[in-house]
């Protein structure tokens, strides 16, 4: 039996084809006649009988099982030991037979297990050192150091810009009126107050000349280290030399190859300790 | 029955609903069963492996998109379920030894005694030869001849286009033809007909 003519026409769809086929050719035609056999022996076979025990069974599978999309709500509660002992029941029955939904339990599952990270040995020490952080009060700002030198100059500033002398203002405000020992007490106030704002002048020039200096002396220093790095030339690699050893053969230790540029990296683990 | 009932069918099952179930198993398990039975040929077997089948069905109903006919979406469910308790049974090569039980119940009890020893003879030698064909041959002639599948529902079923089940199914048949001839000549044709001489003669 080697002709598989009769097969391949079938294969195609060409029924008639592979009836013709199989009148011309006898090899096929002891095949079909061999196929006719099969069929008469198993058309005269009956169904088995479908029992009503096993109908019986089998109208009960919703309350055995969930399906998967049953399952996942029951999962959910599952977790929290919030199922009913039935319900527990048919989810277990479907997750013997899911490989999916019993993946996803397990994943679920798994949460629970997870430990808490331990926190580094150094954090609690670091922790304990560290100062608790005071709430910035509104004012500290207004009123630092800072802040009082900032407005004085911006108060002379603005006594200058609107041209108001000290001294003319002291005695517009009815210096004539004044008692004796008042205007005497006026004039101390008032000599006072100009040696003040003088002395305020005075300083405000001075900061300002010292940071001008200051300034200036960094920035030519940073210049002339830009052009000295990069003026200056590579350095010349000075070669291993091998030292002879006293046995007389010759000895290279390990400092040798360890050079400025590159030094040896520190140990990852180590970079965390404190 | 269309698509759409199935459809229509699967989704009052996804709902809860008793009666849709109902319909489905009075529906589909007589031959579900009978495709099982085929499979395994006992019947305490064929009973788990339907139970086994519709618990598939029912937990997979979601995935069912109302494509092709129901019947071809069950089966191609638990294809891989029949095929691995035929293959066991092709192991312990219980389709070699099918009992009288098991072939009676296959047989129509209409007939007279003699024919019926015939029928039973011709039946057992039907499934020995049966256990000896490729499995993807076996399971077109089981699908096709004992449960009367349409080729589409059984090219469904398998994702096969419909020729190449035609052509699957005639080299099955010409094959277990060609089995059961075989055997035949081995054990010498008098010899059988003598066997199935001696048990007519008994019944009557």
């Amino acid at each position: 039996m080697s002709c598989r003519e009769i097969e391949h026409l079938f294969t195609a769809g060409l029924e008639a084809e592979a009836a013709a086929h199989r009148k011309t050719c006898g090899v096929c035609a002891r095949a079909g006649a061999d196929a006719d056999e099969t069929q008469a022996i198993t058309s005269l076979l009956a169904a088995p009988a479908f029992s009503p025990a096993l109908r019986r069974t089998l109208l009960e599978i919703p309350r055995m099982t969930v399906s998967c999309e049953g399952a996942e709500p029951l999962l959910a509660a599952a977790l929290d030991d919030e199922v009913s002992a039935d319900d527990r029941r048919r989810l277990d029955s479907h997750l013997s037979r899911c490989g999916a939904c019993t993946a996803a339990a397990n994943v679920l599952l798994s949460v629970r297990d997870l430990a808490q990270p331990e926190p580094p040995p150094w954090l609690a020490t670091r922790l304990a050192a560290a100062k608790p952080a005071k709430p910035a009060s509104r004012w500290r700002g207004f009123l630092s150091g800072r802040a009082v030198v900032a407005y004085a100059y911006g108060a002379a500033i603005l006594v200058m810009i609107l041209g108001w002398n000290p001294t003319t203002v002291v005695r517009k405000a009815s210096f004539a009126s004044l008692g004796v020992s008042t205007q005497k007490v006026v004039t101390v106030a008032q000599s006072s107050l100009t040696d003040r704002l003088g002395a305020l002048q005075e300083k405000a020039v001075r900061t300002l000349a010292v940071w001008k200096g200051h300034i200036g002396g960094y920035s030519r220093a940073a210049v002339s280290n830009a052009i000295a790095i990069v003026s200056r030339p590579e350095p010349k690699k000075s070669p291993v030399r091998p030292r002879l050893s006293r046995e007389g053969g010759i000895s290279v230790t390990p400092g040798d190859f360890t050079t400025a540029a590159s030094p040896r990296p520190e140990p990852f683990a180590s970079r965390f300790r404190v | 029955m269309s698509d759409t009932d199935d459809k229509d069918l699967v989704a009052r099952c996804r709902e809860g609903n008793d009666e849709a179930w109902r319909e489905l198993v009075d529906r589909f398990g007589p031959r579900v069963y009978a495709i099982a039975y085929h499979f395994t040929m006992k019947r305490e077997d064929a009973e788990e492996l339907s139970q086994e089948v519709f618990l598939k069905v029912f937990e997979n109903l979601h995935r069912y998109d109302g494509g092709f006919p129901l019947v071809a979406w069950i089966l191609s469910v638990s294809r891989n379920l029949c095929i691995d308790r035929y293959r066991r049974h092709k192991r312990e090569k219980s389709f070699r030894f099918v009992s009288d039980e098991a072939v009676t119940t296959l047989l129509k009890s209409e007939d007279d005694p003699a024919s019926m020893a015939l029928k039973k003879e011709r039946t057992k030698l039907l499934f020995s030869a049966l256990a000896e064909i490729p499995e993807d041959l076996a399971e077109i002639l089981v699908l096709r001849d004992l449960n009367g599948l349409a080729y589409e529902e059984i090219g469904k079923a398998l994702d096969l286009p419909d020729g190449t089940v035609k052509s699957r199914l005639f080299r099955a048949r010409a094959e277990v033809a060609r089995k059961i001839r075989e055997r035949h000549e081995s054990r010498g044709s008098s010899s059988a007909f003598a066997s199935i001489a001696v048990a007519a003669a008994g019944i009557v």
